[in-house]
């Protein structure tokens, strides 16, 4: 049986198979004209937030009666990758996470959506630069926000009185102080009751949402990795460390198994087994929900010692709009992710529906938002000017990842040696990140 | 190479009228395509050409969205030298392999000889056994991580009945793999299926035969059981380890699920090998690295090694076995 | 032409029965424990599935309250009876073609002698090998310029040509067979592919039957494959992808998901139930060999 010939054939195919689906032309139509045809919209929303987005997507018909929308729910970022790369896709994708924005900006899977911009005078200052931050990537903009998501503390009010605290910690070393006021252990040592925990793959305690209090930075200007040299990277994961070590790894490895699932009813901070916790704004909603008894308060996360004067930062991260590279119908898929993302009522709408921070300066000013005294925390850190984000990187949320898995290992007790560990990790980043390169 | 001509295929020849002169070697040989045409017309497309495409992706550096770039074999530098996950995903994946596969073929072993020996009830307890496998992974691997759950979970609970301290299961980085084994022998009904098959094969007259002879239980086993077994026992072996090789969707679902932040089909990749990647399997890796980073070239490098080590194992499996095959040639 | 053989049992029956007896309950103990291991996740499924939202996952193990609704909510808020359609044709589909493609390439492998015959069985192995994360990426290209994305196509058509797994499967029961009886029919004047049919299949029966439940049960239970290729056309999705809808953005309901898992797994309970028979004709049937 030849085989040459099947091997042509398999080469054939390659070619073929090699070909990426994202030549498209950029050419934008002059102002004024109407957008109109129709247009395929994936997110990743389900159940309830899907009917929120279909009453959203109902209104912006209303407004462009020429254009006609099919929504399709429940598609995630490995989804659109797969399509867009195969030339097919959405013509307005909506993803759950920024992880996405520096491959799909480099490789113009997403489309540059400067030209639309500069042609309809959007004003990018209605969004915090933070914002603007994480939906561009080496300067170009491929993605508008969606909504955003905002983490501060959580702190039970009952748990604080009853040792004396009136108010949430504001530094470091008054929060490491209040957690171990604020435990309780049983007779043999096992902890009931944690002050606050300072694993770092727990609920959303995570390295992303612990580094802006500490002010450690993840990448340099030149996108290499800045953690072995930061130190603040060292003085945060001493912190945790102390204080894992304070609780005993053990002791807290078996607290966490036992503690229920973090969207569950059964959330620890519900059950008041954790007196101060790290969450989203999301989380106000779920426990005037579930735990309506339980008398909770919000604050920014508190700072490292030396930088008081960053008090009310955070970390903030959120969901993006873009229009595919494949897209047949770029205006109408335009004029859809302007009205998803710029229209104040549309995003006032949408943010009180699905719980969380809209983008717009208009919107978080609008007396619709209906923002209550907990929630207003998360408005507050968003608009603050030293809350932070991960930088966007052509390989996705690898650099992050890779410190997760250090960070991790460095708490459980496996690697004692920091510095050396530190420089190790980025060397480890650095040489990962130049496979994509 | 002719077939070999019996006595009696030479007088049916000699019998019939020669209609045409077709040697009797491309009759045999048109035969044997006409069954295993569409097999290999599978070969070709679905694995020939993935394959092929596998192999020259390993070379590249690909993302899925531009061009693939050639980087000649700077993906496997990475992978033996600069890249500690994918020793530590290895170690897991061969872990199980050593582990959970005979711990299925014996469990699937076992119950197919009870079910069998069982007079009444047998088809109650065949559905029984087999349920599990019928349960849809993602929801049997929920279950089964909550009824594990080291505090709150029935299983610990029964335990310390007993007066046992339970470990912590899925939330051990000791314990993890070992439940995860637990949650695969639990699911043995599809293997049981197939050596009650055989097991029912096998004609009793060569048991009664054995025992009139003298063979104790044992002895029977081992000379008209374990023979009559041996094709089915070395498709379990082979397979199972094949696909061992591929264990994904359990790892991955009970890792997000112990990690407590529980989603459906699939969770995000920063909870994966979770407790401190002691559950990180090899094809987890593979997707993260694939789909997740962008690194589609170094997948397939990924991909590439994981065919060879499966086709050696798979080769040593086949040439040590073949006393197990029941060949007749 | 079976001839059934009596078990009747040797003489000396008074020291057998008292074995046979502590045998068969021991033997029946073991079974009945092992049935509850294997079945006692499912209580635990079955009682997650009349919970609220809120209890589900939580350490309440038993309902506090009992909600027989949410049996009917998942049928309200999805289309579950097309998804039915879709997962049933596309499991009968998968079926049927495996059975046409790899009962005559197992019989070529396991009873024909020919040249390559071993090569093309490793060769057949080796395509399990390949991880299935890296080989849809070409396979996903090759499908979407054909069109077929946004259907099942692309899992029922590969059938047609062969499934590994079932060939290798299949190839190890039909090995089984003694040549004596194939030779008989080729005297007989039967062709190779008349062996097959009316000598090969019918004593293969519960070989066959496996292989079949085999390959029906995992398309049915098939979550990747149909999210692959049918997510971004919903009226195809298939019971699997179902199952991982009943979510919100930060909250899984498992209760529903738990009474979907019950309500996908009640037709194959059914069907295994009933195809339980073809083991035992098997029995019968074979009664002569060797």
């Amino acid at each position: 049986m030849t085989r040459r010939p099947l091997l042509i054939a398999a080469a054939v195919l390659l070619l073929a198979a090699c070909t990426p689906g994202t030549n498209t032309s950029q050419d934008v139509a002059p102002a004024g004209q109407e957008a109109k045809g129709s247009i395929e919209f994936w997110h990743f929303f389900t159940d309830r937030e899907a009917k929120g987005i279909d009453a959203a997507i109902a209104k912006f018909e209303d407004a462009h009666p020429n254009i006609d929308v099919k929504v399709t729910a429940g598609q995630d970022d490995a989804k659109m990758l797969q399509a867009i790369s195969s030339g097919k896709g959405p013509d307005v994708g909506l993803s759950y996470s920024t992880d996405i924005v520096g491959k799909f900006c480099s490789s113009n899977a997403w489309r540059d959506l400067t030209p639309y911009l500069e042609r309809d005078e959007v004003d990018l200052e209605q969004f915090p630069e933070t914002v603007r931050s994480y939906t561009s990537y080496q300067g170009k903009r491929c993605a508008m926000p969606f909504l955003a998501d905002v983490y501060g503390m959580y702190f039970n009010k009952t748990l604080l009185a009853q040792a004396g605290y009136t108010a949430p910690p504001k530094t470091m070393t008054e929060l490491a102080d209040m957690a171990r006021k604020l435990t309780k252990r049983a007779p043999d040592g096992t902890i009931e009751v944690a002050g606050f925990l300072p694993l770092l793959n727990f609920y959303e305690h995570t390295p992303q949402h612990t580094a802006p209090a500490w002010n450690a930075q993840w990448l340099t200007a030149d996108e290499r990795s800045a953690i072995g040299t930061d130190p603040n990277w060292a003085a945060m994961l001493k912190w945790h460390k102390e204080l894992v070590d304070w609780y005993g790894y053990d002791n807290l490895q078996r607290f966490t198994a036992g503690l229920g699932d973090e969207w569950s009813a059964d959330n620890a901070f519900h059950q008041g087994k954790l007196a101060m916790a790290i969450d989203g704004e999301y989380r106000v909603a779920f426990l005037h929900d579930q735990a309506p008894d339980l008398d909770f308060g919000t604050a920014p996360l508190p700072v490292a010692d030396n930088q008081a004067d960053r008090y009310g930062a955070g970390f903030v991260t959120g969901n993006i709009a873009g229009i595919s590279a494949n897209s047949k119908n770029p205006e109408a898929a335009w004029a859809l992710v302007r009205y998803l993302t710029t229209e104040t009522d549309s995003v006032v709408d949408l943010a009180n529906s699905i719980k969380n921070v809209p983008t717009t300066k208009a919107a978080l000013v609008s007396d619709k938002l209906e923002a209550d005294e907990q929630f207003q925390t998360f408005l507050d850190i968003f608009a603050n000017p030293n809350t932070s984000t991960t930088p966007p990187n052509a390989s996705g949320p690898k650099y992050v990842e890779m410190a997760q898995e250090f960070v991790n290992g460095y708490l459980s007790g496996a690697s004692t040696d920091l510095p050396g560990g530190l420089k190790d990790l980025d060397q480890r980043i650095d040489q990962a990140l130049d496979l994509g390169r | 190479m002719t077939s070999v001509l019996t006595a009696a295929e030479s007088t049916v020849d000699a019998r019939r009228p020669v209609r045409r002169r077709v040697p009797r070697r491309w009759r045999h040989r048109l035969t044997v395509l006409s069954f295993i045409a569409p097999a290999l017309i599978g070969i070709a497309v679905f694995f020939g050409y993935p394959l092929l495409a596998a192999i020259y992706f390993s070379f590249t550096k690909f993302d899925l969205l531009t061009t693939p770039q050639w980087v000649g074999f700077r993906n496997y530098v990475y992978l033996f030298a600069h890249d500690p996950l994918a020793w530590q995903a290895a170690k897991n994946t061969l872990w199980f392999v050593v582990i959970l596969v005979p711990a299925r073929m014996l469990a699937a072993l076992l119950t197919s000889m009870l079910l069998v020996s069982l007079k009444r009830g047998g088809g109650f307890f065949r559905t029984i056994f087999y349920l599990p496998a019928l349960a849809p992974p993602v929801a049997a691997t929920i279950a089964f991580v909550f009824l594990f759950n080291p505090a709150t979970g029935p299983v610990n609970g029964f335990l310390s009945l007993l007066g046992i301290d339970g470990p912590l299961w899925f939330d051990s980085p000791d314990w993890a793999k070992p439940s995860l084994v637990l949650l695969g022998t639990w699911a043995v009904g599809d293997l049981m299926v197939i050596f009650l098959a055989a097991l029912l094969d096998v004609p009793k007259p060569l048991y009664e035969a054995a025992s009139l002879d003298g063979a104790n239980g044992w002895q029977r086993f081992r000379h008209v059981t374990l023979p009559a077994l041996s094709p089915v026992l070395l498709f379990a072996g082979v397979t199972g380890v094949i696909q061992t090789l591929q264990y994904f969707t359990q790892a991955a679902v009970a890792a997000s699920v112990a990690s407590g932040t529980a989603t459906t089909g699939g969770g995000v990749s920063s909870t994966f090998g979770y407790p401190e990647e002691s559950t990180l399997t090899y094809p987890l890796h593979l997707y993260v690295s694939g789909f997740r980073y962008y690194d589609m070239g170094y997948a397939n490098a990924l991909a590439v090694v994981l065919f060879v080590v499966a086709f050696a194992v798979t080769l040593v499996l086949l040439r040590r076995f073949r006393a197990f095959t029941g060949e007749t040639r | 032409m079976s001839v059934t053989i009596s078990t009747a049992k040797p003489a000396r029956r008074g020291t057998m029965l008292r074995e046979s007896w502590l045998i068969v309950v021991a033997r029946n103990s073991v079974a009945i424990a092992a049935g509850i291991i294997f079945f006692a996740p499912f209580v635990f499924v079955v009682l997650m599935s009349f919970m609220t939202s809120d209890q589900a996952l939580t350490s309440n193990l038993w309902p506090s309250t009992w909600h027989p609704e949410n049996f009917v909510d998942i049928f309200t808020k999805l289309p579950m009876l097309d998804y039915l359609v879709n997962t049933t044709t596309y499991a009968l589909l998968a079926t049927g073609f495996m059975l046409l493609s790899s009962v005559p390439a197992a019989y070529a492998l396991a009873k024909l002698r020919w040249r390559g015959s071993t090569a093309t069985f490793v060769v057949i192995i080796c395509m399990m090998m390949l991880p299935p994360q890296v080989v849809t990426v070409p396979l996903y290209l090759m499908w979407s310029n054909a069109g077929l994305t946004g259907t099942l196509w692309p899992l029922i058509l590969p059938m047609l040509v062969g499934d590994a797994f079932s060939i290798f499967l299949l190839r190890q029961f039909l090995m089984t067979i003694p040549d004596t009886v194939l030779d008989a029919a080729r005297i007989d004047g039967c062709s190779e592919w008349q062996v097959l049919l009316r000598v090969v299949v019918p004593m293969a029966r519960p070989g066959i039957a496996a292989t079949a439940i085999f390959q029906f049960f995992y398309a049915w239970n098939d979550y990747y494959g149909p999210l692959l290729y049918t997510s971004e056309e919903q009226s195809n999705w298939t019971l699997s992808i179902a199952l991982s809808q009943f979510k919100h953005l930060h909250h899984v309901e498992w209760n529903l998901v738990m009474a979907a898992t019950l309500i996908v797994m009640l037709p194959v309970i059914i069907v295994f139930f009933l195809a339980q028979k073809a083991f035992v004709q098997g029995v019968t049937l074979t009664g002569v060999k060797g």
